[in-house]
């Protein structure tokens, strides 16, 4: 069996990045996020300090690429009640008022930028779709109690 | 008048000959056309709207189940609307990579893939159901929502697999392994290059 001796580079320093950094973003949208700032917006293009002191750029373009498409793996096969978690979680790791957080990604729609750019349509339309519904959820949990960030909102029982 | 004649017959033959060159010259440059066509909408419809997980995701019940307990009624709402633009979507993408394999399958298949009258005929019903339960779907899913018939889409889902599969195999032709390395004879007898 033949092995790409590049790919196996590249295996390496995705499994670096996932031990020293993505181990400590517990989170699927975290690692998202991260992944997608580390891209260059006019090239695509995406780069990392500390592993380039390791690996070639181009080794750490793709690296950075395989982890950032796992990461859209996870978050889309989460369910729709862990992505709000999720961006509970995420909003309330910002130290941003929730209104205003809510209001900016209502607005923005930041997570359109933050899928690698190879997302097909279907997968990107329902992630984008699912991101709308959990912001909306939030919202109506901050309306409920304004004074209180959504994390702390008791969900109803199904039989209320 | 003889003369005439025969000009006349002659020129009538050259342009006929002209025009059946032009034809053929035109559906090889079709036919090249519909192959790569087929082989986009096989990619796409392999790699982007059929994979289960994706589809297990769009139809699970359970994102329904956690909004109708505990969301309000406008994001129930809202919910069901964007699942079904989802759908739909879904549906309306597949409907339109099938057409494209199907058109492949009528044109230039035959110039390429060997396939039998009987795969040919087997595949044309494919095709037909196929096309006929994405019509319904659409309809079932406008009409009564996204949840309306989860067991049409695994149906399609499934039929659309089979399809594939037929195609991949007309499509075989295409594989570097079926193919004559570059160069051909040159290839093997390096004093030639």
């Amino acid at each position: 069996m033949k092995v790409n001796p590049k790919r196996l580079d590249v295996q390496h320093a995705a499994d670096d990045l996932r031990r020293r950094t993505l181990s400590g973003m517990a989170r699927p949208l975290d690692r998202l996020i991260y992944l997608a700032s580390t891209r260059d917006y006019n090239t695509g293009i995406y780069y990392h300090d500390g592993l380039a002191s390791r690996f070639s750029e181009q080794v750490v373009c793709e690296a950075l690429a395989d982890c950032h498409r796992e990461a859209l793996r996870a978050l889309v096969g989460s369910s729709l009640e862990e992505l709000v978690r999720q961006m509970n979680a995420y909003m309330d790791s910002t130290h941003t008022s929730p209104t205003d957080f809510i209001a900016a990604w209502k607005k923005l729609e930041p997570y359109r930028v933050a899928v690698p750019v190879d997302t097909d349509l279907l997968t990107a339309e329902f992630l984008f779709s699912n991101f709308k519904i959990a912001l909306a959820i939030l919202e109506a949990r901050l309306d409920n109690h304004p004074t209180a960030a959504p994390s702390a909102w008791l969900p109803r029982s199904p039989g209320q | 008048m003889m003369q005439l004649v025969l000009f006349l017959a002659l020129g009538s033959g050259l342009i006929l000959l002209l025009l059946v060159l032009a034809e053929r010259n035109r559906r090889v440059e079709g036919g090249a056309e519909a192959v790569f066509e087929a082989r986009q909408a096989l990619v796409v419809l392999q790699v982007e709207l059929l994979p289960p997980a994706i589809l297990e995701r769009i139809f699970q019940q359970n994102d329904l189940q956690y909004v109708v307990a505990q969301a309000p009624r406008q994001i129930q709402e809202l919910f069901l609307q964007e699942r079904q633009k989802i759908v739909l979507s879904w549906v309306a993408q597949l409907r339109k990579q099938i057409l494209s394999l199907k058109e492949f399958h009528l044109g230039a298949a035959r110039f390429y893939a060997g396939l039998s009258p009987r795969t040919e005929l087997r595949l044309a019903a494919d095709f037909l159901v196929l096309l006929s339960i994405c019509r319904a779907l659409q309809i079932a899913v406008r009409w009564r929502g996204p949840y309306a018939a989860p067991r049409m889409a695994g149906r399609a889902a499934a039929a659309a697999a089979r399809v594939c599969d037929f195609s991949e195999r007309s499509l075989d032709f295409l594989k570097p392994s079926q193919l004559e390395p570059f160069g051909g004879d040159s290839a093997r007898n390096p004093t030639l290059l």
